[in-house]
């Protein structure tokens, strides 16, 4: 698949604040991305505006606080899509084809099941939530994250292993936990944990480097399958050198860290 | 109520107000029994208006009149001085001056700036009052058609520390700074808009009366920039939005008075509550109804709501309005039509459109499920008219309606701090000196509040907040944005406002906040292109308040208009004063904004490395008036630095060519704390210490080397093969200053030295220690 024929869906609700970066990031990697409210996915739109989740190449769900986040981060947007499309997201994930979702976005993966999806697709209730940070407070600030991924996730693909990418976080519900005591292992034994949290020398964190009490450090993990990813920080902030929070004081690449995010996906779709 | 008022006969609530017969007396009682917070005076122009038309006011027309003429819509005590200093400096690239200016920022795009106060809904209720603070001065971008890309929040408090009695009546200032913080993070952080900078005042005259400012940026493609006005008769008036309620009756009014005791009790009706989540889909929705020209003009809607909305939007156009006000969706049954027509319920908008146009319009909005009512017509007679199911409830002439008195109010000039009387305090030594200068709340670190604040979303932050290691950031000078993505030109937004200047020499002090916000704009390559300003002071009733208006009004006009650079946008917060009549300090804030052409030449405030060369541009003087040091440690009197515009330009110009060539490592303006404070910030935010010889400095005393104020004055690192160059550029007003180097700051002349950990600690901690949940 040549890169300008990739079809992202950047999907969003009210509240939903990173769209125009998310699509954005994106199109700076060549794909064709859409904002496309989800309204538009179900039917609820004038038929000019209707849109199938089939005729797209990667589904995205960026950063906010949609719904105002009011009853648990990414709940009510998560509920609406499994009442609306749940079906075409299932059978979307099946087809192998990518889903990203970014802070918000990878609490409305964790409320839908889609992660860590343990057993199957999708599981019918959340195996983990995305718990308030151990700060209590909304941490905006650099990040630094290590790629752990042993080659099952598209989305690290491209990305050396344990590779160190300064990539931001903002959010105040960050905090990967579950009631499974094996959860960790499990997502190690299947390849699944993404990013983790380190200092800048890639020692084990310590916050705020990990910003959010996150149990062993975890910032991002995908599906057994690999085409599933979540993650806390936003890669597609830091698409540029400059708007890294340090550049000033030195860079050796105009490219911005969470770039390879994006291309790693597109090299995977160029394969296929 | 007054037995003038009688009920008439229709199926809804209104009165009719008997006053053209009604003495001065009851013309008083009205006003006071329907919180019209209009003069004797004024209502007897009401009353002469009214025996014109031949009959008595409705509730609606007088509650109309005391929004439009109160001082936060109509600045009826600061307009003769505002058209006399700060008007009318012009530029051929101001876009709009509508309800946020516009400036050219490129050949395709233009961005738009503005700020405003929220101060009394704060003091009431913080977290409700700065949230709705923010959701204002949004919609004041959005209604210019243009995206919004940055929040700037400036606030002042009573100490957070403060111990002891309170006045009657007033919160706590750790309450307020807790609510407040709150409110910004939760509603810039929902609308997904980033907090790129602020600023944090303390001082105890801010006890009985917060200051909450809100500013805003924004960018817009100069074809879509959109107009705050109807384009004509028999166009089509869409409130959208939010729904009306009884929430915020009355905020003008209670903008307009000075707080009491009871302010609380009393009006806390007038507080708005917000709502980002509605605010988020509108702001879409605007766009969209823009972008495909279907609209003639949007306004948001604010102070005096309804009431000031359609009749600025139709007179702005030569035209008049026919509104049915009964259309307009409610929250509530049950409201009187007065309420909804003044009622401030927050996340409305109002556009215009031809009647053509109606039925896509609204389709936009009904796709992003956000109400959007037709309610009223525009016409070509130059009256508002309205209409509750057919039945006229209200005629005004608009003119009248919306001119509002205007008043050349006595004011007595202030006596100003002089260097004749100053008195010198006595200091301990220069380490413990700077070290107590770094812990003081208006110099140490306001990271508690800055991480709280998503400064980086929508991914265009360039220079943040705070700079230097990362999570061992120090300040910052100015933010700097990329608006438009893929383009390499920066806007740099700084806040500059020094209250204890304005305090002890109000011309000084105006004068110097300009200095402050250009130097911001400078130290990190920004060229100052425009400024906002919210002159927040106390009750100009008091002939001693509007004398320290006057004055700094006409520092800044003066010091704007000599540099070249226009004030498209601002906003004037009058009677800011406590419970029993205590003032705040003087407060205009400044916000500049500054271009960057190539983004990559910007340059931060913290040291580089260790061996560089430090030089300091611009002169010290013996200026220590109201400066941090005399706060600190009680000296008295002394002069408040000057500004000396042609020498302030002959700066800039040369920093920002050397900028442009790549020869400044980092760059710091002098501020708060003098030149001492500034390099130790450096070292701070850098991890490197300096040693400093000020022997090439002019002025007898080391200690006013170390903490004048002067204006005009940066700390610049530059590599040592560069000095050459970089001090041809800068002539004369470049002196070295030292070098950095090892941990600690060092002050050669007296042998002074002191760790960066230390400094850093001193810095980093008071504001955390006192709100709680500080870093381990």
């Amino acid at each position: 698949m040549k890169p300008e024929d990739v079809k992202v869906c950047v999907i969003r609700i009210e509240g939903t604040n990173c769209e125009d970066e998310m699509a954005g990031a994106f199109e700076a990697v060549g794909a064709q991305a859409e904002k496309v409210h989800l309204k538009q996915l179900i039917k609820q739109a004038p038929a000019g505006l209707r849109r199938d989740l089939e005729d797209y190449d990667v589904l995205a769900f960026p950063g906010g606080f949609s719904a105002g986040d009011y009853v648990r981060a990414g709940a009510i947007f998560a509920a609406r899509i499994k009442a609306g499309m749940g079906s075409e997201v299932r059978r979307f994930v099946e087809d192998g084809k990518p889903v990203l979702g970014v802070c918000n976005g990878f609490q409305i993966l964790v409320e839908l099941g889609l992660l860590p999806a343990f057993e199957g697709t999708m599981s019918d209730v959340p195996a983990a939530a995305l718990y308030t940070n151990d700060s209590g407070r909304f941490e905006c600030r650099p990040t630094v994250l290590r790629n752990d991924s042993r080659g099952k996730c598209i989305f690290a693909s491209s990305i050396p292993e344990k590779k160190l990418l300064t990539i931001p976080s903002a959010h105040a519900e960050g905090k990967l936990l579950s009631m499974d005591p094996d959860f960790v292992q499990k997502l190690e034994d299947n390849d699944q944990i993404v990013f983790r949290y380190v200092c800048p020398d890639g020692s084990p964190a310590r916050y705020p480097w990990n910003p959010n009490g996150s149990q062993s450090d975890i910032a991002g993990i995908c599906n057994p399958a690999g085409n599933v990813m979540g993650m806390m920080p936003h890669p597609e902030r830091v698409m540029t050198r400059f708007t890294h929070p340090d550049w000033t004081r030195g860079y050796i690449s105009e490219e911005g860290d969470g770039r390879v995010v994006f291309e790693s996906v597109m090299r995977h779709l160029e394969k296929r | 109520m007054s037995g003038l008022m009688v009920k008439r006969d229709v199926p809804f609530p209104l009165y009719d107000v008997g006053i053209l017969s009604a003495t001065d007396e009851q013309l008083e009682q009205v006003s006071a029994d329907m919180s019209l917070a209009l003069s004797l005076e004024e209502m007897k122009t009401v009353r002469d208006y009214f025996r014109k038309e031949g009959r008595n006011p409705t509730d609606v027309e007088l509650q109309s009149l005391g929004q439009a003429w109160s001082e936060h819509c109509c600045y009826k005590s600061s307009k003769p001085i505002l058209k006399e200093f700060v008007f009318g400096i012009d530029r051929d690239d101001v876009l709009s001056r509508g309800d946020a200016g516009v400036m050219v920022f490129d050949d395709d795009y233009g961005y738009a700036l503005r700020i405003e106060s929220h101060n009394h809904p704060s003091a009431i209720e913080p977290y409700g009052g700065a949230a709705t603070g923010i959701g204002g001065i949004l919609r004041d971008v959005v209604c210019m058609g243009a995206q919004p890309i940055g929040l700037a929040d400036p606030l002042c408090f009573g100490p957070i520390d403060h111990k002891g009695e309170l006045p009657p009546g007033t919160k706590h200032p750790r309450y307020l700074v807790s609510g407040v913080v709150s409110g910004i993070r939760d509603y810039g952080n929902r609308v997904g808009i980033p907090t790129i900078t602020g600023g944090f005042f303390f001082d105890e005259k801010y006890t009985g009366n917060c200051l909450v400012n809100v500013a805003c940026l924004g960018i817009v493609k100069r074809a879509d920039l959109a107009k705050n006005y109807a384009g004509g008769p028999g166009e089509v008036m869409i409130l959208i939005g939010g729904r009306t309620g009884r929430d915020g009756i009355h905020g003008v009014n209670f903008a307009s008075a000075d707080l009491t005791a009871t302010s609380d009790e009393d009006s806390r009706g007038a507080v708005q509550l917000g709502d980002p989540i509605t605010k988020e889909p509108v702001m879409h929705a605007c766009f969209e109804v823009n972008a495909k020209h279907l609209i003639t003009g949007m306004k948001d809607l604010g102070g005096g709501g309804l009431s000031c909305v359609v009749g600025e939007m139709a007179l702005d156009a030569g035209c008049g309005a026919d509104v049915d006000l009964e259309k307009v969706p409610l929250k509530e049954s049950g409201l009187a039509p007065w309420e909804i027509w003044v009622s401030e319920s927050q996340e409305r908008m109002m556009c215009t459109c031809k009647p053509e146009n109606v039925q896509a319009v609204l389709e936009i909005f009904e796709m992003w499920d956000v109400l959007a009512t037709p309610i009223a017509k525009t016409t070509d007679l130059k009256r508002t008219r309205l209409f509750w199911d057919g039945a006229p409830i209200f005629d005004m002439d608009l003119e009248f309606l919306t001119g509002g008195p205007v008043y050349n109010r006595p004011y007595v000039l202030p006596e100003v701090s002089t260097r004749e009387k100053e008195r010198f305090p006595e200091l301990p030594s220069d380490d413990k000196v700077i070290l107590s200068l770094l812990s003081d709340f208006n110099v140490a670190s306001k990271e508690w509040a800055i991480r709280q604040y998503d400064h980086e979303v929508r991914a265009g932050t360039a220079i943040h907040p705070m700079v230097g290691e990362m999570n061992r950031t120090g300040p910052g000078d100015a933010s700097v944005l990329l608006p438009v993505p893929g383009r390499l030109k920066g806007l740099a937004a700084a806040i500059g406002c020094n209250p204890w200047f304005t305090e002890a020499d109000p011309y000084n002090g105006g004068m110097s906040c300009i200095d402050e916000t250009c130097r911001n704009l400078v130290a990190v390559g920004a060229r100052p292109n425009a400024f906002t300003d919210c002159l927040n002071f106390g009750n100009p009733e008091k002939p001693e308040r509007l004398g320290e208006f006057r004055e700094a009004v006409r520092g800044i006009g003066e010091a704007a208009r000599e540099l070249g650079i226009p004030i498209p946008s601002g906003n004037v917060s009058l009677y800011n004063e406590a419970p029993g009549g205590k003032h705040i300090l003087p407060t205009p804030m400044i916000l500049g904004c500054g271009l960057v052409d190539d983004v990559r030449k910007a340059v931060t405030a913290d040291f580089k490395k260790a061996g560089s060369v430090l030089l300091l541009v611009g002169s010290t003087k013996d200026e220590m008036g109201a400066s941090l040091l005399f706060r600190r440690f009680g000296g008295e009197q002394g002069a408040v630095p000057a500004v000396d515009i042609p020498s302030l330009k002959r700066k800039m110009d040369g920093l920002l060519k050397a900028m442009d060539e790549r020869l400044v490592l980092s760059c710091h303006d002098c501020s708060d704390g003098g030149l001492a404070i500034a390099v130790a910030e450096m070292c701070v935010s850098g991890g490197v210490g300096a040693e400093l010889d000020l022997s090439g400095i002019d002025l007898p005393c080391l200690q006013k080397k170390l903490y004048s104020e002067s204006n005009g004055r940066w700390v610049v690192e530059v590599d040592g093969k560069d000095v050459t160059r970089f001090s041809e550029i800068m002539g004369g007003d470049a002196v070295p200053i030292g070098i950095t180097k090892g941990d600690s700051l060092r002050i050669k002349d007296n042998g002074t030295a002191v760790q960066v950990e230390d400094m850093r600690k001193a810095w980093s901690s008071p504001i955390w220690d006192v709100m709680g949940g500080a870093a381990e």
